[in-house]
């Protein structure tokens, strides 16, 4: 029965948007949009392949391999992420410790940077011309596999986690801890009962985090994977190798089922477990002091890994200026120019970032907005509209863009279209939960005052809530545009000679053994992406508003 | 006389619950109205219906004799306070002020005349480029006031807009308000769940519950003769007593209480051997000085068990019994509070008799 009467008051509601005619006319184009972009993309790939054809991933032992392999690493990449990760947000946030900027520096440095830089630096350190392994201890091993990719995609992915973790973290309040002392209890009791129950559904939310982006990572497994058979590099060797789109949808679809499954228990699950609410409110009292020996222990341990990190990206450096690895170390410039001929590349990352990056924030912002303050009876279908794309591994979409528009109505394989929209509605979700997240700040009664002073629904939108979207409009925007820059899943299925971008050039340059072009390709992406950001920090700063990623 | 505002017979639903259920209210120009109750009961429902943020799904809501239903609110000239103040964020001090003035095309010189009146009036000169984030509390609801009532409108519309204040704050507040609502003569309903703000700036106060108008009268009507037990308890503190009635004649009663036999003046009409309720509040009761020689059955033996110092009264917890009284004496001693056996003494001209157990709720 109730349900009954929700149905009657959506129905109503729906009706008054005959009222509002732009509003409906938004509403229909999201629709539109997301099922002809996302939806349509998506069903195309699981119904290419017959039964018999998915039966083969059982049968054909590779591909079986292949799945295991895939849930194999991401169990354990996943484990060591998150253990990562709460080391590094307990000490940033909760001990008395020197460097803390450095450690910050360390988790941001993978996020904006493209996926495949810690392999590819991997390999410069221990690779057969590598820095450590030739050069320094003169051995020969092989580093691709197994525990080459596990310690790569832990560096690689323990800041997804962290930013998660550290936001929990950071959000209880020291006085949690401090009435439990107060009642009694001896520190680890306090963290025992107190801390780690109250942490609990933060770090399941961040292994998650961690767990979709390992399970989905193309980049990685693709440099240093080496013969280890993986679904995301299976399926890409069939397309690209083969042809074969029916056995690429089996392994694609493989690998869909897994992260949908942790994207809905991402969402619904571990939200619902949440016991902490961010208020904003300041912590008024320091953590509580924990003993000298755990202290600067995790302390060690955690300048241990920053200082790998930091290595890592230093090899990177080094590469990008160095003549032939492994052979003629002396410094040279020749990488950094080869770069700028291959400048169109460059170009066109920078190009298709911004435009995809435009598009999402504007289309996730019009979403959110109309979630959150309008009464439209669909606003649940429309928020699992805004959230849907982010179940959709990169590879996944990639593989779904190729099969739904090479042929008419929408003919786009080879073009720029494609590479934009595709970056596009693979970014809606980040933008739209940015959007969802800066909209909520604004108060619910705001927009109400405007109309009570004499403001009809445009003016009140013009002059109240675009002036206040624009933060997080520009914080969905760089962040979008990061994440483009620096992607490679979604465009490797895309791309054409003219529509390459840098990602795309570093990957073929690696398995072609030209280290220092791909280390000075890699060194000016993540220059980009970081003056991007910076700028965007400065722009946002001189308002008063602080850019949170 | 026509009343200003009229909310007739007003029905409100979300979804199954229902917010409003025929409320009617009518409020006379220049009035200082209050809509008072717990949360829940509709008050912020009723004043949002004729702000027009939503509509009623039956009845009407007339403005001098104008049908308002289905007039979008920014046609509806009824400026309002919020709790939370909403100003804009990205405005400063001298924006929101006249961003409702810039919406209706007022002249600059106009406009800055007219803002200058307002900061005057709230104190805000020399804050005019500040954001709302850079001010304190206080001054940003001030500021909050001033953008409602820069529009010079008839009518203004307060929900809860001291809650946010400090306790001192609020009492200085709400006599500055009331001072210039009654300069404005500006028709004002305000809407709160504090019976203190209700008693002191209202000229009608409607209590409110589950969606119902539980009764509608001034001040001292609605503290001294409340309609129910509801209402009696909701606007401070009160004592039932069960009483039944012994003669009713020419306008005074005699009610029997445990023996005591107290002789009240009322309107109420009861009939002889009819069981009431009457509310007696602390401030009626009072404690015998020692010694003093008080009238048989005009008096209560008691046994103080409880006291608490206010600084301008005394609040007593006094057992007879099985009942217990809370007494407020304002005769309070230098040297401490009263112990022991005392004598109570009720000031039968300001209690009220409720009929049938004072149970009648509607």
């Amino acid at each position: 029965m109730a349900s009954g009467v929700a149905l009657r008051e959506s129905v109503k509601e729906m009706k008054r948007l005959k009222n509002e005619p732009l509003l409906m006319l938004a509403i229909i184009a999201i629709i539109l949009f997301v099922g002809f972009f996302v939806v349509y993309p998506v069903i195309r790939v699981i119904t290419f392949p017959s039964g018999q054809d998915y039966m083969q991933l059982f049968q054909k032992a590779r591909w079986f391999t292949a799945l295991k392999n895939s849930l194999f690493m991401t169990l354990i990449s996943t484990v060591s992420c998150t253990a990562v990760a709460f080391l590094f947000a307990y000490v940033i946030a909760r001990l008395d410790v020197p460097c803390k900027g450095l450690f910050r520096f360390v988790t941001l440095l993978p996020i904006v940077s493209p996926p495949f830089i810690v392999a590819l630096s991997y390999i410069l350190l221990f690779g057969v011309q590598g820095i450590v392994t030739k050069q320094l201890l003169g051995l020969h091993v092989d580093i691709y596999g197994r525990l080459g990719l596990w310690i790569v995609q832990t560096v690689t992915f323990f800041p997804y986690a962290y930013s998660v973790i550290y936001g929990v973290i950071r959000s209880i309040s020291t006085n949690l801890e401090y009435a439990a002392y107060n009642m009694g209890a001896p520190r680890w009791r306090v963290f025992k009962d107190v801390f780690w129950p109250l942490c609990r559904p933060g770090v399941a939310g961040g292994a998650l985090v961690a767990a979709i982006n390992v399970l989905t990572d193309f980049g990685n497994p693709q440099m240093i994977g080496g013969d280890l058979a993986l679904l995301p590099t299976e399926a890409y060797m069939q397309i690209s190798g083969w042809y074969d789109m029916k056995t690429a949808s089996v392994l694609a679809v493989a690998l869909l089922v897994p992260a949908v499954v942790l994207f809905l228990v991402k969402n619904f699950w571990v939200g619902k477990r949440s016991y902490v609410t961010i208020t904003g409110k300041e912590i008024s009292l320091n953590p509580f002091p924990v003993p000298k020996w755990v202290k600067w222990g995790l302390f060690s341990l955690t300048m241990l890994i920053s200082l790998f990190i930091l290595l890592v990206y230093g090899t990177l450096f080094y590469g990008a200026f160095t003549k032939t690895w492994g052979y003629d170390w002396s410094l040279t410039m020749k990488n950094i120019q080869y770069v700028f001929l291959k400048g169109k590349q460059i170009w066109n990352s920078i190009r298709y970032g911004f435009l995809a990056s435009l598009g999402a924030s504007f289309l996730a912002m019009v979403l959110a907005y109309i979630v959150q303050k309008k009464q439209v009876g669909i606003n649940r279908l429309l928020d699992f509209l805004g959230i849907l794309p982010g179940a959709i591994p990169g590879m996944f979409l990639g593989i779904g863009f190729v099969m739904a528009f090479n042929a008419p109505p929408l003919e786009l394989t080879g073009t720029s279209v494609i590479m934009v929209l595709a970056l596009l509605f693979w970014n809606i979700p980040t933008c739209y939960s940015s959007a969802t997240a800066g909209l909520q700040q604004i108060g619910a009664s705001v927009e109400d005052a405007a109309l009570n002073l004499g403001a009809n629904s445009f003016r009140s939108f013009k002059d109240v809530i675009i002036p206040l979207l624009k933060a997080p409009f520009m914080s969905s925007f760089v962040l979008s545009f990061l994440r483009s820059v620096t992607c490679l899943s979604v465009v490797i299925f895309l791309y054409a000679p003219s529509t390459t971008v840098g990602t795309i050039s570093v990957m073929v340059l690696v398995q072609s053994g030209q280290y220092g072009e791909a280390a000075a390709f890699t060194i000016v992406l993540i220059t980009i992406a970081f003056t991007v950001l910076k700028l965007a920090q400065w722009v946002l700063g001189k308002q008063g508003i602080e850019l949170e990623l | 006389m026509r009343p200003y505002i009229e909310f007739k017979n007003v029905v409100k639903q979300f979804g199954n619950f229902t917010a409003l259920d025929h409320v009617s209210l009518e409020i006379p120009k220049g009035a200082f109205v209050t809509l008072l109750g717990p949360s829940g009961c509709g008050k912020t429902t009723l004043m949002r219906q004729l702000a027009g943020f939503s509509e009623p799904e039956s009845g009407d809501v007339l403005v001098d004799g104008k049908r308002m239903n289905g007039l979008p609110p920014f046609k509806r000239n009824t400026p309002l306070v919020f709790q939370e103040y909403a100003l804009f964020p990205h405005m400063t001090v001298y924006e929101n002020i006249s961003y409702g003035l810039k919406l209706n095309k007022t002249p600059k010189e106009e406009m800055d005349r007219r803002v200058q009146e307002m900061l005057k009036m709230f104190n805000l000169v020399g804050l005019e480029k500040r954001f709302p984030k850079e001010m304190s509390g206080g001054q940003q609801q001030r500021v909050a006031f001033a953008r409602a009532l820069v529009m010079g409108q008839e009518i203004l519309l307060l929900d809860e807009p001291l809650s946010n204040l400090d306790a001192k704050l609020r009492v200085d507040v709400r006599t500055e308000l009331r001072q210039i609502q009654q300069k404005l003569g500006i028709t004002t309903i305000y809407v709160t769940h504090d019976q203190d703000e209700a008693l002191s700036m209202s000229d009608i106060i409607a209590v409110m519950r589950s969606g119902h108008i539980e009764q509608i009268g001034s001040p001292w009507e609605i503290y001294f003769r409340p309609a129910n037990r509801f209402v009696a308890d909701f606007v401070g503190t009160v004592n039932f007593l069960t009483a039944r009635i012994v003669s009713a004649e020419g306008g005074t009663v005699a009610a029997d209480h445990n023996g005591m036999l107290l002789q009240i003046p009322t309107e109420v009409p009861v009939e002889p051997g009819e069981t009431v309720t009457l509310v007696v509040r602390p401030e009626c009761i009072r404690l015998a000085e020692p010694g003093e020689s008080v009238p048989e059955g005009k008096s209560l033996e008691g046994q103080i068990e409880n006291y608490s110092f206010l600084g301008r009264i005394i609040r007593y917890w006094v057992r007879v019994g099985e009942e217990q009284f809370i007494i407020d004496d304002a005769n309070v001693d230098l040297s401490g509070a009263r112990s022991g056996a005392v004598q109570l003494c009720l000031d039968t001209r300001k209690l009220h008799i409720l009929k049938d157990g004072g149970s009648h709720d509607t």
